[in-house]
């Protein structure tokens, strides 16, 4: 009898022997469906949350490419605006012409002293082009009362707590001083005629919009900026695009520009590897005490079958046969169990791609800006990886009780 | 080593200087001729307090990447207290003004702003138009008298000039600069350097003063570079153009109305 056939009766074996001990079947089956569908979820859960951070961190503060003053990365802690890019008007044609540029947007960031006649407070401006910011850093989606300021009106858009925090509302006159272009002092003193809410309280705590014309009045930056974020088409492919318009921009800015992909502006690294390594925690935790549950339950089974294992062994079954059929019989059970924990995973995380997860109360107090909502990201490839790994983890776990089986002589075997 | 008190009305040798630009003036006490700390610290304020002043001065904001920031400007001062400072140059800074009516009562006002804001706490150690001088270094009166103890620690030539050296420690804990080291003329009893620091021991900032001229009968440091060790990037270098004491000054000129716009 040639191998092939001989390994047919064998699963069709450890098949029938899965049914012998039902209970104990369905309860090692349920810790790896459980491992699975949790493992499962949480490759859909942390790709959504990472890709709604990219995507929020990218419309906020990264974009796909960043193009600055070459040494305003190192002082960006000061926001510092004599560090600039100069002769805007002629920069932003041959950058948002690039063939793979989508958007360019200059916007100006400075600190401010907020003032409300009475007592001040630290806010921080951003200017910003607010119709082509629709579907960027979109402001004008986040005006919660009033209206965006007209082109050519002094106009303020508040953060609604940090109005709270100063006693003012729409209609009310604010004055903000801050450093200009020529590091001495600026300002401007305007009505509020929105309140904005980002959805990050520690934005709405501080930020003042305003339009990228009166940010540039007021920091004299005129014909410049403090920053251009750059949207691709695919922003995997952003690397490729900051080396391409560093290159193009190169010959046209004295002192010197920096165009800088997402991926290599330091903090986003950070946050990935994160969470993978929070990621890699949750496999490992899950997946150990399924494996622990697994080879508890199949050493019950191997102690259980002394006998019947003797016996097989007696009869000249071979030892690898006997390791072989043990093995199968976990294998088994984990694959089905596998299959249904993957489906409910797979199943929850696609529920929660239509309905989303709110982590408020999660996230309450943590100062980083990204939304509360979640929204899971399954592919198919998180259940197939979700199986593998739960047929891999409950064949793992049955090393140990295999190993036990085979190593009793029948003799002794057949007399327990 | 000898200890002795400040006198009420005097301050230390940079404070002095900017209040000579914008306020606090005091009455100068008797000098006595023995060089102990108290006499060195008499003669110091004899020279550089007054009852009214008015100065024309640039300001020199020098930048370790090479920019150079010039500011002129005008101060009048009166009393402890009472000091208005406007910029006149350059075009885009002209008109911008400071006013302090007293401790922690300071405001500023920017032509394009056209409204006068109040600064006060931690704005009060913002660099003055981004200089390394603050606010406070320019609002702030410490009753030295109150705040300080002083001993002499020795004498040291310094440029070519015989100085004390004297050590200030603070009394309470809400000054701004804890201690302080003065190195003072030995023959003129003005102030050439002066060190500023942290209750940490960390040195803050450091002045170094020059150009001493008589004004009226008095010596007086015509110029001051002062090194923020906190921002280091930048050194600032203020230098008298006119100094006028004891001249005299409308009480209209220290009034929000005024700040906010009337002319002189």
């Amino acid at each position: 009898m040639s191998e092939s056939r001989r390994r047919l009766p064998l699963l069709r074996l450890a098949a029938r022997n899965t049914r012998r001990n039902t209970r104990r079947t369905l309860l090692t089956m349920s810790a790896v469906l459980a491992a699975v569908a949790v493992v499962t979820f949480a490759f859909g859960y942390i790709n959504g949350l990472l890709d709604d951070f990219l995507d929020s961190w990218a419309r906020i503060q990264s974009g796909h490419v960043r193009i600055t003053q070459s040494e305003y990365p190192a002082r960006e802690r000061f926001l510092p605006l004599h560090l600039n890019i100069p002769h805007l008007g002629e920069l932003l044609p041959v950058i948002r012409s690039h063939p793979d540029v989508v958007e360019a947007l200059p916007r100006i960031r400075t600190a401010v002293l907020v003032d409300n006649g009475d007592e001040n407070t630290a806010g921080v401006v951003i200017g910003a082009d607010l119709e082509r910011e629709v579907g960027y850093l979109d402001i004008l989606a986040m005006i919660q009362e009033g209206r965006a300021p007209q082109a050519g009106e002094a106009g303020l858009l508040v953060g609604h707590l940090l109005a709270g925090n100063l006693g003012v509302s729409v209609g009310d006159t604010l004055t903000l001083l801050g450093q200009t272009a020529y590091r001495s002092l600026g300002g401007l003193r305007a009505p509020i005629t929105g309140l904005t809410a980002t959805g990050v309280d520690p934005l709405d705590r501080v930020t003042i919009f305003l339009s990228f014309e009166q940010a540039q009045e007021m920091t004299y930056l005129d014909d410049a900026t403090t920053e251009i974020l750059v949207f691709v088409e695919d922003f995997e492919e952003a690397e490729a695009t900051a080396a391409s318009l560093q290159t193009e921009l190169d010959p046209l800015v004295t002192g010197g520009v920096e165009a800088v992909s997402w991926r290599d502006q330091g903090e986003i690294f950070q946050l990935l590897d994160m969470a993978d390594a929070i990621y890699a925690v949750i496999m490992f935790i899950f997946l150990f005490m399924a494996g622990l549950i697994i080879v508890n339950t199949m050493l019950m089974t191997v102690l259980e079958r002394t006998q019947e294992f003797g016996m097989l062994s007696a009869m000249g079954m071979r030892t690898s046969h006997i390791f072989g059929l043990i093995i199968s019989e976990g294998m088994i059970i984990g694959l089905i169990g596998a299959v249904i924990g993957g489906l409910v995973g797979s199943g929850f995380a696609l529920w929660l791609e239509t309905t989303g997860l709110n982590m408020a109360k999660a996230f309450e107090g943590m100062d980083w800006p990204v939304s509360t909502v979640f929204y899971p990201d399954w592919k198919l490839s998180h259940l197939i990886i979700g199986i593998a790994l739960g047929v891999l983890t409950a064949g793992a776990a049955t090393l140990l009780p295999a190993r036990r089986a085979i190593r009793m002589k029948p003799a002794e075997a057949l007399r327990e | 080593m000898t200890s002795v008190a400040w006198k009420p009305g005097s301050r230390t040798p940079v404070g002095m200087l900017v209040a000579a630009l914008i306020g606090c003036p005091g009455l100068c006490p008797a000098v006595s001729a023995q060089p102990s700390a108290e006499e060195i610290l008499r003669r110091v304020d004899a020279n550089m307090t007054f009852d009214t002043a008015r100065t024309t001065a640039r300001m020199i904001i020098s930048y370790s990447d090479g920019d150079v920031r010039e500011l002129e400007f005008t101060s009048w001062a009166q009393g402890e207290d009472r000091s208005f400072l406007e910029f006149t140059s350059p075009a885009r800074d002209a008109g911008s003004r400071f006013l302090r009516l007293g401790p922690d009562l300071m405001w500023i006002y920017l032509p394009r702003v056209g409204k006068s804001v109040r600064i006060q706490g931690h704005m009060l150690r913002q660099g003055l138009m981004g200089s390394d001088f603050s606010y406070g270094d320019a609002s702030e009166n410490p009753s030295l008298i109150e705040d300080y103890d002083a001993v002499i620690e020795g004498q040291e030539e310094l440029d070519g000039r015989p100085t004390w050296i004297l050590h200030l420690t603070g009394r309470t804990r809400d000054l701004a600069y804890p201690s302080e080291r003065l190195w003072i003329d030995a023959e003129r009893w003005v102030p050439l350097k002066e060190e500023r620091y942290a209750r940490s021991g960390r040195l803050l900032k450091t002045a170094t003063l020059g150009d001493v001229r008589q004004v009226g009968g008095r010596w007086y440091p015509f110029r001051v570079t002062l090194d923020n060790a906190l921002q280091a990037d930048t050194s600032t270098t203020l230098e008298f153009i006119a100094f006028e004491l004891e001249v005299s000054i409308p009480d209209e000129i220290f009034t929000l109305r005024h700040l906010e716009g009337g002319n002189l």
